[in-house]
Parts: structure tokens; sequence; C-alpha cells
């Protein structure tokens, strides 16, 4: 039932514009992958090839080994879910759930027992004859997810679904897609802005920039273990400190930053280290300590603001402007000194890049 | 003051109207049921009239046919035009609003040049030898069909490209990701979202056609005349006003009377609007 | 890119423009034609015809009449429409639905039924000039566009703009053409452009307002072509197409005539 898609070096226009570059991506068969990205990234234009709507200028895309690349939208079989809803506003919700039945010549007595129990699902057998336009958007959203649901398609897409709900409901809602994609083990795209909604709901995330894939991989892999400086900056690390090694002593090297700020890093926790790399981490693995003693990054301390769970600190330091957290229990002084302790579990080394 | 002050700026323009339409017209309608003959004479004579019957039924044939002719014309190529790409789309719209801007008697005075018993269709007939003597298509019921649906169409065109244009590309995409091909798409979503708009259009070429004067004036001639012409030479001709404003309280109720009841429909079958 | 048409329907839509085109150039070559009758294509090339136009007197005299109506008329409800349209988006609570509606009534109003009861009981009943009469008609007939135009431009205006200027210091009759007035010119302009074309090509409303001593062009066309078969009505009417292009080009530049389409 459920098939795997495989998009292959696809490359796409707008006019003249290039939107997509020799994109690829595999989607296992009942994996979820999220496309995510800021608008204009390229992660719209990929659903839209891939459900048909838009022609790529050269690549392929196939859904359980079969090409669909110039097959019309309408002979996909893919189910879409869209950002508002597209539900058909004169028709009936049970008319809108069974509309691609009826396009597939299924027998009316069936296709109503389908859309019933599809109704029954996602929990709106009581508004089954009310006409979208008296919904409410969690309903219409439900209303579309049955309707793309019902026809048991090969590929669910679904193209930023929640982001017209409020956010108390888009967390509802989420947990209720994912429900359903499991319990269906259908293969999804799932493609959004919101970097919390993708982590929480996917198998694995591919974080999009101009065009292109810049990291595809677990949530957990993409939080902690980000490939390079833009997926890094994208999932929040705030400190991005160019290094370059001077020593190699065994399992420890010491490295140096700009101002001639020296660290040592252990091998054992950031495996090999080239001699010319980033350290990048959160403002949480930055520790501020008044005591100068320890090895670290001296600072001076600019403006302290309150986290609730920390002390923030702007901190100008020799390697340049860097965020670094404080202990609640000792609130530092603006324009003191204080030295900046990286926390190796919470630091990552990015190769250096080129561009 | 700002209570006031909007009553304050739509006076002048309320006033314009209600006195220099509104008392004017209801005077008019109001005189007919004031003659010395009994309230309701100056209909009797109009309906009990054979004549007028005639050019009351045929007002409303011929307006019928214009419609559906301009119905069909105007929808078929208001959906080329709003899945037209941009520059082409910009072009027809231009080509559709120019014969709109141009005035009703040069419109109706081309037809004249063409259907003329010398004009160009009969010339281009005679020469190619598909017939011998040039037909008589002026001042018949025809030609003042083919004109008018040439008056109207651009208006049609131009009421759906909007309606056609407000329909969200996404509806379209969803039925065809739902496994509808391009037909069923037309029949099962853009047709009937388009209804309330086809309405709108229907009413303003039907009460277009029913209240026109210069087309049928030029076209049919005393031959075709219609509820307009008549009307004129009751007021101008003959001047039996009575009857003039007999046969204008006649065309204000047909054309008030199509408009609610059309809108109402119309408003019932809008989708959206709930 | 999106999916593409079947061939029929562009035949027929191409049949279609022809259709819609067609006449009018038809009508641009007759009045270029050299001979004494209406033929097209055109026998000899010649403007003569043109210059007829202002051989004729009638001609000349309604021409001249036709523009002051439009003009006259045109400001009329330009000047009454604009804050009539502003009452209507600002204050749309305090002001009855009904409103609305009024404004409208000279197009749900048969013109010609209008224009007879402009004689009838306002020119006839109390003696008023018939010039007058028609200005007075044909404000009428264009105030609709005048208000439909502007509360269209309305729509998308933001009144906290207005506001802000009120706070700001401006007195409301400042703010009024300082801060809305230019972020409405370009309705303002469609709106004048539409009501200008509307009165120059009316007939329904002036056929009954005109007479031995008064005419407008559209009138003295239609009288003209009753008597004669001769190019100078297609000339004319080329005068009358060069002034809707020209009315185009301006709507173009300041709006965009999509904007009709509307």
């Amino acid at each position: 039932m459920t098939k795997a898609l495989s998009i292959q070096s696809i490359t796409a226009h707008y006019g003249t514009t290039k939107v997509l570059e020799d994109l690829s991506l595999e989607v296992a068969e009942g994996e979820l992958v999220s496309l995510l990205g800021a608008s204009g990234c390229g992660k719209t234009t990929t659903l839209r090839l891939v459900a048909g709507f838009l022609q790529p200028t050269s690549g392929r895309i196939q859904l359980g080994g079969v090409d669909l690349t110039r097959l019309p939208a309408h002979r996909r079989d893919i189910g879409l879910v869209f950002q508002n809803y597209a539900l058909f506003p004169h028709m009936s919700v049970a008319d809108n759930v069974g509309f691609g039945l009826k396009q597939r010549g299924v027998a009316p007595a069936e296709k109503t027992k389908r859309v019933a129990a599809m109704l029954e699902r996602v929990g709106l057998a009581h508004l089954a004859s009310r006409l979208p336009g008296e919904l409410s958007g969690g309903q219409k959203q439900r209303v579309a997810l049955a309707r793309a649901l019902v026809i048991e398609p090969p590929l669910l897409m679904f193209d930023e679904p929640l982001s017209n709900l409020d956010a108390k409901l888009r967390v509802d809602m989420r947990v209720e897609i994912r429900q359903l994609q499991r319990a269906n083990g259908t293969t999804s795209v799932y493609v959004t802005h919101d970097q919390e909604e993708a982590f929480s709901i996917s198998d694995r995330v591919a974080i999009m920039h101009a065009g292109r894939i810049m990291q595809l991989d677990t949530p957990e892999t993409l939080y902690q273990r980000p490939a390079n400086a833009f997926v890094a900056r994208f999932v929040g690390f705030e400190n991005l400190i160019p290094m370059r090694v001077v020593e190699r002593d065994g399992a420890k090297i010491t490295a140096e930053a700009a101002g001639g700020v020296r660290l040592t890093l252990g091998l054992e926790q950031f495996g090999a280290i080239p001699d010319s790399f980033t350290l990048a981490c959160r403002a949480d693995g930055l520790v501020a300590s008044p005591d100068l003693a320890m090895e670290g990054i001296p600072a001076t301390l600019g403006l302290r603001t309150y986290l609730g769970r920390a002390y923030q600190y702007q901190c100008d330091t020799p390697a340049g402007p860097l965020l670094a957290n404080g202990p609640l229990t000792r609130p530092l002084e603006m324009g003191g000194q204080a030295k900046l302790v990286p926390v190796p579990e919470q630091c990552t080394i990015l190769a250096a890049e080129t561009a | 003051m700002k209570r006031f002050s909007g009553w304050t700026l739509a006076s002048p323009a309320t006033l314009l109207v209600v006195v220099f339409l509104v008392l004017p017209v209801v005077a008019t309608i109001v005189t007919t049921f004031m003659t010395p003959n009994g309230p309701l004479a100056p209909y009797l004579g109009f309906f009990g009239s054979g004549f007028r019957r005639t050019v009351l039924w045929r007002t409303i044939q011929v307006s019928f046919i214009v419609t559906a002719i301009a119905l069909v014309i105007g929808f078929i190529t208001a959906f080329v035009i709003s899945r037209a790409p941009g520059w082409l789309k910009s072009i027809l719209i231009i080509a559709a609003v120019f014969p709109l801007l141009t005035g009703v008697v040069v419109r109706s005075f081309a037809w004249l040049i063409i259907l003329g018993k010398n004009g160009i269709l009969n010339n281009f007939l005679v020469s190619t030898g598909l017939i011998g003597e040039p037909l008589t298509m002026l001042y018949t019921q025809g030609s003042v069909i083919v004109a008018m649906v040439y008056l109207f169409v651009p208006l049609m065109i131009l009421t759906l490209v909007g309606v056609l244009e407000s329909i969200p590309e996404d509806l379209i995409q969803a039925s065809s990701s739902l496994g509808a091909k391009p037909w069923a798409t037309f029949t099962q979503v853009i047709l009937p979202l388009a209804v309330p708009g086809l309405i709108v259009g229907a009413v303003l070429v039907f009460t277009g056609s029913f209240t026109s004067y210069a087309t049928p004036q030029l076209l049919g001639g005393e031959q075709v005349m219609m509820m307009g012409t008549l009307m004129y030479q009751q007021a101008m001709v003959t001047f039996d006003w009575v009857a003039a404003s007999t046969i204008a309280a006649v065309m204000v109720v047909f054309t008030i009377a199509i408009v609610l009841v059309m809108t109402r429909v119309a408003r019932r079958l809008n989708p959206m609007a709930v | 890119m999106t999916q593409k048409l079947h061939p029929a329907l562009i035949g027929f839509t191409v049949l279609v423009f022809i259709f819609l085109i067609g006449p009018l150039i038809i009508v641009v070559g007759s009045a270029l034609s050299d001979t004494t009758h209406l033929t097209f294509p055109p026998q000899g090339l010649s403007l003569r015809w043109f210059a007829n136009i202002f051989e004729i007197a009638a001609f000349r005299r309604t021409i001249i009449t036709s523009l002051q109506i439009a003009f006259l008329s045109t400001f009329i409800a330009l000047l009454i429409g604009i804050p009539a349209a502003y009452a209507l988006n600002r204050y749309r609570i305090q002001l009855p639905g009904w409103l609305a509606t009024l404004f409208v009534l000279p197009v749900l109003v048969p013109e010609l039924v209008l224009g007879f009861a402009l004689l009838k009981n306002v020119a006839v009943q109390f003696n008023t000039p018939i010039f007058l009469t028609l200005v007075f008609g044909h404000s009428l007939l264009v105030l609709p566009y005048v208000v439909r135009v502007i509360s269209a431009s309305l729509a998308s205006f933001d009144f906290s703009v207005e506001e802000a200027a009120i706070s700001l210091g401006a007195p409301p009759l400042r703010t009024f053409f300082t801060i809305l007035l230019p972020n409405v010119r370009s309705g303002v302009i469609a709106a004048f452009i539409l009501a200008f074309i509307t009165s120059i090509n009316d007939v329904s409303i002036s056929i009954f307002l005109t007479g031995p001593g008064i005419s407008t062009l559209p009138i003295q066309l239609l009288a003209h072509m009753e008597q004669f078969f001769d190019p100078t009505v297609a000339s004319v009417s080329v005068l009358l197409m060069v002034l809707t292009v020209g009315v185009m080009a301006i709507v173009e530049r300041t709006l965009g005539l999509t904007f009709l389409a509307k």
C-alpha cells in the first residue's frame, strides 16, 4: 500500500529564476520527513513538484519505483493537505471527504461507508452534513486530513497544515496527525517553517536553504550535531567561534581563536578535529564564571537578561561578541570581567567552510 | 460633531438621487394610477393591446436569447482568459474593455455597415457566389440579437473573469490531487463556484437588453420594435405620456423584480457567503 | 507550468475576439474611405470625412455640448460622490444599509425611465432648462461609478493613518486633503475617466432631453444616420474610439486595466 518516495537530482525554475538546484531526497516506506526552512527556500516548490502542479527542468520523481515525473497531477494518487485547507466551499463535509472516492468510481454505498468511518476516526461524524464555512479552523483541518487519508494514498503530503491555527491547537493537531500517520504507516512529506513542529513530528528533517537541502537527519542529530554553520545557526547555536589547532597532544588539542584566545579540547568528546574548524555552542553551552583562573574565553560582561532558568549575558570578548549563560545563584554585574567556559557536551565542531 | 459627519458627507449625493431620481421616477409611476379612467386603465390598455403585448413578448424573448448566448460565449472566454499567462491575460482584458468603453451608438453602427443590403456581409456572400441576391438582414430580430450579443459579451467576460479569478487555485489543485480529471474539476468545482457570478452577469445582460434603446432603434427600426423603442415612440412621437409612463412602470417593475429575485437566488447559491 | 487548455477552447476564444474587435476595425476602415457611401475595405484613402465633421454645424455644436455636459456632470459627481463614498466606508455602522443601495439606484433604474422621468417631472413640470436637466441626469448616471471606484480604493485604505495624522495635530479637513486624497488619487482618476466616458457615450437619458435647440453628440449621430449613410458617422466614431484609447492609456497608467475586471 504505502510506497517509498525518491526524488532524484531535481532542478526547477520559475521563469528564468532557479528555485531548486540538483535536489535529491529519499523517503522510506512509512517514514515522515519534514522539509524545514524559511519562505523561499524551495520547500513548497519541492512539494508542488511531487504533487504534479509544477514540472521540473530536469531530474526524476519516483514513487514505489514508478516514475511520476511526466504524470498529470490527477493521476498521481497522492494525498495532499493544504495550508488553507482548500475545502470545497459548496460541498458538505461528507461530500468533501467523499470527493476523491467519487473520482475513483467507488460505488455510492461503499463510499458512504468509508466516508463515515473516516469521519469517525477524525471525530467529526456529527458534522458530516455541515458546509466548510460553518466549521472552526481545527475542524476544517481535520476534514482536510480525512479527505486526503480516505483515498488511502501511498504518499501523504502536508503543506504548512497548521500555520493557520492558534498555538494550542497546533500542538494538539500535530500529535493527532502523527498518530494517524503512524497508524496508517503512510509515507509522508511535511512542509513547515516551524522548527519545533518539524522536530516533534518527524522521523527525519531536511533543513532547506536557497533551493538546496543543507542537512537531512533525525531531529536529535540536527539539534545536537549540526553539520554546517547554516544549520547550526538555524537550530539555535548562537556562538560560532572560528578556531585553528596550534598544538596536538595525544587525546587533547589546543586551539586558538581570534584575539589569541586559547582553549583545550578533548578528542574523546569531539572525535577527530581538523586543523581549522568552528566551535559551535548555544548560550547554554558557554558558562559565564567570575573565577578568572579557569580556562575559558576572557570576557567583559554586557547586558544581563533573566531567562527563568538562568541569566544570560551579552559578552564582549577578544574572539568577538558572544552569548553566555550564568547560574541564577550568582548574578554577575554588567561591566565586570568573567571567563566563558565551554561545556564540552553542549558544544560541537564544524569543519571550516569555504563559502 | 463626529456623530453627524457621516450624514453630512453623504447628504449632497443623497439629495441628488432623491430629488432627481427617486421623486421624478416615483411621480412618473404614480401618475399612471391616477388617470381619469380609473386606476388600472393604462395597464389594461397596455396589456389589452395585441401590438404592445407582442412588443413585450418580443423584448423578453430577445433579452433571453441574448443573455443565453452571452452567458455561453462569456463564460468560455472568461475561463480561457483566467487561465492565460499574465501578459496575454492583460492583452485579452484590454481587448474586452475597449469595446465596452466604446459607445453603444458606435458599436451598433458597426453592425449597420456589416449587415446592410450593400453591407460587407452581403457583398462578401454575393462575391463568393454563396448567394445570388443580397439578403435582408437589417431590421430583423436576428440583427438586433447579434448586435446586442456584441454589446453585452464584453460586460459578461469582465464580470466572469473577476469571478473565476477569485476561485482559489488551491481548490483546483486539491481537486486534481484527489484524482479529478480536468473535466470533472470543471463541472464539480469551478462551475458550481461560478454560479453566483453567472447569475450576476445574466442579470446585467438581461436588464440591459430589456431596457435598451439605441441598438433596437438602429438595427430593428419599426419592424422589430422593443420596449425601449416603443416607449420612446409613445413619449416623443405620439406624445402619449400616460402610455409612455405605463411602459416605464412595467420596465422598472420588471427590472427590480429580476434583480431582487436573482440576487436572492445568487446569495442562496453562494457557498462562500456562509 | 500550469495545466494546458484544450485547443478547441483557445480556437473559440480567438473567434470571440475577432467578433469583438473586427466590427470596430471595419468602422475605422470605412471612415478612411474616399467614397461618398460607406464601404469596407476602404476604396482610396482619405481624411476628408474627418474634415467633414467640422463642416457640419450640428456636429460642431453637439461635440461642444457633450464635452461641457461630461465635464460638468463628472465634476459634480466627484464633488458629492467622494464624500459619500468616504462616509459609506468610514461611518459604515452609523449609516443605514439602504444608503449604499440608494447610490446604485441610477444603474438599477433603467436609464430610459430616468430620462423620461426627468423630462416629464423636472424639465417640463418645473420649467427647468434642458441643459441643466441634462447635467443633473448625467451626474446621476455617473454617480454610481464614482462611489464604487472610490469605495474600492478606500477599502484598502487604513483609516488609522488618518487617526495618526489627527493625533499629530492635523485638523480634519487638512487631513482629508493631505492624507486621504493622495492615497485614493488613482481611484479619483479612474472614477473621473469612467464617469466622463459614460457621460460622453450616453444615449438613453439624453434621447429624451434633446430637441431642436440642444443635442448631444451620440443623439446627433443617431439623427445623422437616419438621413445620410456617408462615412461622416464612421469618422465621428473613430474620433470617439481615439478618445477611448486615450482614456484606456490613462487608466492603464494609473491603475492597470485589470482593475476594471473587478
